[in-house]
């Protein structure tokens, strides 16, 4: 009897002795769980923080004179049709459409059949080695700020005909100069206005508002407010179809 | 046997969100404008999901790598390719055409009805495999184990 009690005493000893352990490694669990969880909160606090940070979009830009919105509007106010065009200064199809229906578009808008609602976005800057995306698109309207929309329409016709290949380095400010002095603009205020990237922050702006109004790409077309879905082909017989139809 | 599953799927799945959510960290901007092509979510909470997803991926797919918290981190990529699949079927359905954005980019893309049923069975495939580490967390060459000394950090005391 006595030998029995004493094993169960030895029995309850051990038991006891591993519920501490038990209880011990549990505790450790729940310290070391706690750290990684406050751990992990501050990492992604921290990464939510920087990418705010990252995004400049909606800060306060600077607005190029004559700029309604985020439009450079080219033609007559009383135009009877209105055409909607937004584009990135480094995409192709944009060039190709421009190339396509640009001087249709163009004799449209002297005839006072059309205008043109440029919308310049830029978030091609990864297709080029030197943003050119980004500084053509601020050039286009630092052109436009200093010498209204005949010389933004023949800075933007410069720019797509010598848009540089996807992947390359595109021309260097000097050139964008040397275009908007060509355009119209004056040179020097042109030069401080490129160089210092005066509407960057503008463009930034402009290619938010682009995806807001439910545009996710360039070129995008509206022909009087409704927007043309399908592909680039489809913009183009758009375009056509709205020039033929206002009686060119 | 079944422990080397799990390690498979930490590596491929963790793999995909780190490599995902790296490509999209540089451009918030872009990622905003990702979420925002799906026309799914409120305006008012566009910029704050397109700010945090990128880092929850990589956070997610760091602790699936390291076996950390596994059980957890499954469950939120689990969370994430449901959203994603929905997302992406939602688009299809209303026959937008848009990059799904899921390794950065996003927007229009022509080819995109092309493309949505591979990248809805990539992520389906994602997601068997984090359900799997959500059943059974436990796998070869884990923090989890190391740390933890389990692969199941479940809070319930004793």
């Amino acid at each position: 009897m006595g030998k029995k009690a004493a094993q169960e005493s030895r029995t309850a000893r051990a038991a006891e002795v591993l519920e501490t352990q038990r209880r011990e490694e549990s505790r450790r669990r729940r310290t070391t769980i706690s750290a990684v969880v406050a751990a992990l909160v501050v990492i992604v606090g921290l990464g939510y923080l920087v990418s705010t940070t990252l995004d400049s979009s909606g800060e306060s830009a600077l607005t190029p004179g004559g700029v309604d919105g985020y439009v450079v509007t080219v033609g007559d106010d009383a135009a009877p049709t209105t055409l909607d065009f937004y584009e990135d200064p480094q995409c192709p199809i944009c060039q190709q459409f421009e190339s396509e229906i640009g001087d249709d578009v163009a004799a449209a808008v002297e005839a006072g059949e059309v205008k043109v609602d440029y919308h310049v976005v830029s978030f091609l800057d990864d297709a080029s080695q030197n943003q050119w995306s980004s500084r053509a698109a601020n050039a286009l309207m630092v052109v436009q700020d200093l010498a209204g929309p005949e010389a933004f329409v023949a800075m933007h016709d410069l720019l797509y005909d010598n848009q540089p290949t996807e992947g390359t380095a595109g021309p260097s400010d000097a050139q964008l100069v040397a275009w908007a002095v060509e355009a119209g603009a004056p040179e020097a205020a042109a030069r401080q206005g490129i160089e210092s990237g005066r509407f960057d922050q503008f463009v930034v702006n402009a290619t938010d508002q682009m995806s807001k109004d439910g545009v996710n790409g360039t070129p995008t077309v509206f022909v009087d407010g409704e927007k043309v879905d399908g592909t680039p082909a489809d913009s183009v017989a758009a375009v056509r179809k709205a020039l033929g139809g206002s009686g060119s | 046997m079944r422990d080397w599953v799990g390690l498979l799927a930490r590596v491929v799945t963790g793999g995909v969100w780190v490599v995902a959510g790296a490509l999209k960290l540089p451009d918030p901007a872009a990622s905003v404008r990702a979420v925002r092509a799906y026309d799914l979510l409120p305006e008012a909470v566009v910029p704050t999901v397109g700010h945090l997803l990128p880092v929850v991926e990589v956070v997610v797919g760091l602790l699936l790598l390291l076996g950390l918290l596994t059980r957890p981190a499954a469950v939120v990529s689990s969370l994430l390719f449901v959203a994603f699949v929905v997302g992406i079927s939602a688009a299809w359905a209303r026959g937008m055409s848009i990059d799904c954005g899921c390794f950065g980019g996003g927007g229009f893309d022509a080819d995109a009805r092309e493309k949505y049923p591979w990248e809805i069975a990539r992520d389906v495939g994602l997601l068997a495999a984090s359900a799997w580490l959500v059943v059974r967390p436990s796998s070869h060459l884990s923090l989890d184990r190391r740390l933890l000394g389990g692969s199941t950090p479940s809070p319930r005391s004793t």
